[in-house]
Parts: C-alpha cells; structure tokens; sequence
C-alpha cells in the first residue's frame, strides 16, 4: 500500500508541459493526402444514384472509396461477443442518421479532398425521420431499421433485457402508495479537444502502419482487419496518446476508412474531423426514457419496482446491447428492492449512433433511480436522507441479477454526504453500518432476498 | 516574413493569409500548439505573440510578421522546466494533454502581467480555454501556484525519490 494516496508523477507529465508530446495530428509523413467524406445531408433516406467519377477526374485526386471498394462491409462493434452485425462501414442503399459516411476521398490537400467530395454525383430520397425514442417506440412508428424500431438479438433472441424478482403483483397490492416517474436524460456529446484523427501510411512490405487516437487499440486493429478482410499481422497499429476520449473513441470511426484509401492510393494519407463534423456525426452518450412505478409503504420502505427502459441506440446498435445489460444489472442503484419488473430495450432512431461514455448504461439509471427517490420521499414527506440509508444496499442482500453484495457502500457514502452538508440525521441513521439486516431493517419483505456473501 | 519563434528566427514561405497555427505546424514542424477546433473557440492553439495571448488558428501569419512567438516548447525543456511547467506536473494539471499547451501560455501571459494567486482572476485570464479532462481545478491551482512563486520537487514520490522519468514523447508516434 506504499502508492495509496502518494504523489506518483505522470509518466507523460513532462512530455505533456513542454510540447514534446506526439499525438496523431503531429505525426509528420512527408507526400501525405487528406481525406474528407461525403456524408448523408438527411437524417433518413434512400439513395438512388451515386457516381464518384467526376471526382475521380479531378487533378490531385488519388482515391475514392464507396462501400464496393470495401472486403467486408458490414462488421458490428461487438460481433467478437456474437452480436450481429447491422452497420455498414459506408452506405449502400440508405442512410440512416444525418452525417453517415457515402464516401471517402483522399487528395493532396484538405481543399482539394472537400472540393472533390462535393463533385461527387448523389441523389437521395429524403424520408421522414424518427429522433426521439419514445416516438420510435410507438406500434404505428415506421419501420427504421431492418431488425424492426428495436434489438432483437439479446440471448435467446429475446428482443429486450428483462429482469423479475420476488413478487411484483403482491407488492403493488401491498403497497399504501405508488409513486411515479419518467426519467429522460439527453444526449452529450464527448466532445474532446482533439478531434477524430487517423493517419494510414502503407508500408513497402504490404502492411499499413495505423497512426490512431482510439482508447481501445486492440478492439480496432480486429475491426480494421475484419472490414479489410486481412490477418493481424498486415496492421501495425500506433497508440496509445488520446487528446480526450471519455469513451468516444472506442468505436472505430476513422482508421478502417483512412486504411482503405491507403490501400487504394498507394500513399499515406491523414483524416482530421472539423470540429463541426465532431459535434454533429460523432457518437454521443445515449439519450434515455425510463419510466419508474414504486410500490411504497407509508414509512418511505421500497416494497416493488416496475420499471421501463427505452435506451436509444441510435441509428445502429454498436455498444447499446452491452450498455442496456450493465443498465439492467444496476437499475435498482445503490438501494434494495425486492420485488422488480424490469424490461428495456435498445430502440433505434435515426440519431447518430450512440456509444461509450464514462459509465454508460449506469449513469443513465443513477439519475433515474436518485432522482426518484426524493420524488419517493416527497411524496411521503419523508427525510430523502433517511429514506435512502433505510433501503440502502448491505452485506447480504442481492442486487437485480442476483448477486450478493459483499461490501456496498451506500450507507458510509450517505453519511458522508449528510455530514458535508450540514443534515442532521437521527442517531439511529447516523450511527447504522452496512452489516446484514437485522431487527427493525430486516422487515418481513425483504427477508427472502437476502443471500449468503459467503456463497458469491 | 520572418518570424522569431522561441528565440530561433524563420523565413517564412507560407502565403499572408495563412493561420499562423498552421505556419507554426504545417511549415515549422512546431507542434505544441493543438488544432482543437480551428474556430478561435477553444483556446488549444493559443501561443504568446510578443507576450500577448493569441489564437493562432485566427491570426494571418502576416499580423504577426517580424513578431516573437513563444509556444510551450519555448517556455522551458524537459531537463530546465520552467515554474509553470513544473507547477502544472506537480498539480496534475495535464491530463490528456491536448488543452495543456494553451493553458499553459495564457498562464504565463496572466502571470507575467502581474497576476496574482486570485482564483477568480485566474479564471477570467483562462476563460476562453477549454479543457474536457480536468474540471478545471487543478489547472487553477497551478496557476495560481506558479503565481506565487512555489517550488516543487518534482522527483518526490512515497516510494522514494522518482529518478527514470522519461522526457521524450509518450510512445504516440515516431
């Protein structure tokens, strides 16, 4: 425990302080071309013509890329884990979120690539576009994605994550009142400072060398290889120094592409987003819509929670089935339950598909659950304090999925809080520990949840 | 067009109207000033000019023809850090980095113009920076301690004193 609470200096503090740091965008290959994509104006349409060749004409044009140009062209962020693809790298016949790359061209100067870009023949049918999750999810909402509006892979071919626990009928009947909420936190965008960079030089022996801002490096060498249909051993990739990611560069934005006009030139070639391209097609942390029913008792404990989650993917399914499981497992936060329905989806719209962001999938349920707690205690004209310690998680007792918790640390956590604050809570709050539930926090409801850390 | 940057003087080739940031990156090879958003919006490619503050990424080179320019690279090296420098390792002030040279030189500027350890002034000197990365705290504090004039020892670690720290790149790129 020598480095516990001890100042370690940065590795790359003193590279960082004096400039010396190389990020992407300071890596120097002579005879480099730069790249700019021709991307869907439309949140939703058809394309009906696409013709590259008046750019291929243009002086100083080295390549252009459209979706025939590339070995694999559907491949899923998760289909390691075995989830089906849905997202092509480049459109084929459609588009489904405003800012979704048609095609690529590399040039000899960042100008020449945009004034190629906009050579390019295009005619699209525009249709109309679904942007809120809650509409994507109506019965008479037209049909975005070819799954049908939501996922329908998770295990089983189940088409949401669904979770029951206890007895939810018996504790809406047993309840003195029910309380409820809808909980609809927005997208963000990550927003870092630096952009989305790649840059692609292809190397004499027939491998290409992938310069890239990814947090995930092994996670995009597998992506690039299955897109390019290649073995491992053809990508040398080089990271490992992120200007900002916060879980937005783990999709594999730029280095497929930039490896594929790399490929087709012949030449090393550099694409850095605008900052314009990296607010609007980016991805983003998911917009939510969670709806929350509580079976309560007059005395503020948690008898049942019925629960409906709308997690919107976006216009394809990247990472969301993975951040809907983490959601599912912790829907109920940091206080027990017993009694829960829960069922969400992971609903398409014709936004910019969503992704990583610190904690995705938890943070959404966070704000759902705490805020409604204190609509709990409100309600109730209860302590929101005191309700929270009373259904607080202790050793013992079992989260939604079933797992033992064998050291949770709500009840130290809201201590803290009251203290810093100045709440006064009643000796028996303030003096409660998380060992396992006894006497009068140990009534009847929950006795039949509670699980033996030894057994975890 | 001449341009004397961190005290070595260029004949510079690019045309007028070029973006200083991109004569300093594209045709210098000096690349401590970060291309963040090309908009003046985020304060990541602000260098000194004569010992004021600018965005490099909206000043024509033409404005700053026969100008000093001073970017991170010039405030100190990894063996002599200069007092900022070393305030912004000892506070954590650098996360990923890419903010930190545009911190680092409005810092500087504030500093040299009298500026004291003042929080709230401190923001104010920094306001058009942005950084996604820190909250901010500890680029404050830096500031404000480099203001002050402490010193750091910056090989000090619980595990005795810290004597292989690399100076070179953080193994991004050749």
């Amino acid at each position: 425990m020598k480095v516990v609470g001890a100042r370690i200096p940065r590795y790359d503090g003193i590279a960082h302080v004096t400039g010396r740091t190389t990020y992407v965008d300071d890596v120097r290959v002579p005879g480099t071309l730069w790249v700019k994509a021709l991307r869907s104006p439309h949140h939703s349409a058809s394309i009906t013509r696409l013709d590259t060749r008046r750019a291929e004409e243009l002086a100083g044009v080295h390549a252009v890329v459209t979706h025939a140009d590339v070995p694999l062209n559907e491949y899923g962020h998760l289909s390691a884990l075995g989830i089906p693809a849905d997202e092509p790298l480049l459109a084929v016949d459609e588009v489904r979120y405003k800012g979704q790359p048609i095609a690529l061209v590399a040039a000899d100067t960042e100008e020449l690539a945009a004034e190629a870009v906009a050579k390019i023949d295009i005619e699209l049918e525009e249709r109309p576009a679904l942007i809120d999750v809650r509409q994507a999810f109506d019965e008479g909402a037209p049909k975005i994605h070819h799954w049908g509006n939501w996922y329908p892979h998770f295990e089983d071919e189940m088409d949401r994550r669904q979770i029951r626990k206890g007895n939810i009928a018996e504790a809406f009947e047993r309840a003195d009142s029910i309380v409820q909420g809808v909980y609809r936190p927005a997208a963000i965008e990550h927003a870092p400072i630096e952009t989305q960079v790649c840059q692609v030089v292809p190397e004499p022996s027939g491998r290409l060398t992938i310069y890239t801002c990814t947090q995930a490096l092994y996670f995009s060498m597998g992506v690039v290889a299955a897109h390019l249909q290649v073995p491992l051993n053809k990508l040398k990739l080089v990271g490992g120094t992120t200007g900002g990611g916060f879980g937005g560069k783990v999709d594999t934005a730029t280095e497929t592409m930039c490896s594929l006009l790399a490929l087709k030139s012949g030449k090393p070639v550099k694409w850095r987003w605008t900052r314009e391209e990296e607010f609007l097609c980016s991805s983003t942390r998911a917009p939510w819509h969670m709806e929350l029913a509580t079976a309560v008792t007059a005395d503020g404990w948690i008898l049942g929670l019925k629960m409906l989650t709308l997690h919107d993917a976006g216009a394809y399914a990247r990472f969301s089935p993975y951040g809907l499981t983490k959601h599912s497992f912790h829907h109920t936060g940091a206080y027990t339950i017993p009694n829960l329905e829960f069922d969400g989806y992971v609903v398409f719209t014709n936004r910019v598909p969503t992704t990583a962001m610190r904690g995705f999938g938890v943070t959404s349920v966070s704000f759902a659950i705490e805020t409604h707690m204190s609509r709990v205690a409100h309600v109730l004209g209860l302590d929101p304090m005191e309700i929270r310690l009373k259904n607080a998680n202790r050793i013992g007792d079992t989260s939604p999925n079933g797992v033992v918790y064998t050291d949770p640390s709500t009840v130290a956590t809201m201590q803290a809080i009251a203290e810093s604050i100045g709440h006064e809570l009643p000796a028996e709050y303030r003096t409660m520990t998380n060992e396992r539930r006894s006497g009068e926090l140990l009534p009847e409801h929950l006795v039949a949840q509670v699980g033996n850390p030894e057994d975890h | 067009m001449n341009l004397s940057v961190n005290g070595v003087t260029h004949e510079i080739e690019s045309s007028l109207l070029t973006p200083l940031l991109d004569v300093l990156r594209e045709e210098l090879g000096i690349t401590g000033p970060k291309a963040g958003c090309h908009q003046g919006g985020c304060g990541a490619c602000t260098v000194l000019v004569d010992g004021e503050p600018r965005r490099s990424c909206l000043m024509p080179v033409a404005y700053a023809d026969g100008g000093e320019i001073t970017t991170a690279e010039g405030l100190g090296t990894p063996e002599a850090l200069s007092p900022i420098q070393q305030a912004f390792v000892h506070h954590y002030a650098a996360q990923c980095g890419f903010c930190t040279s545009g911190m680092l030189l409005a810092g500087q500027s504030y500093i040299d113009h009298g500026g004291t350890d003042d929080a709230e002034a401190i923001q104010t000197a920094l306001g058009g920076h942005v950084c996604r990365c820190t909250g901010y705290a500890k680029i404050v504090e830096a500031v404000a301690a480099a203001a002050r004039g402490d010193s750091f020892d910056l090989t000090e670690t619980a595990v005795g004193k810290y004597t292989t720290m690399t100076t070179g790149t953080t193994g991004g790129a050749a």
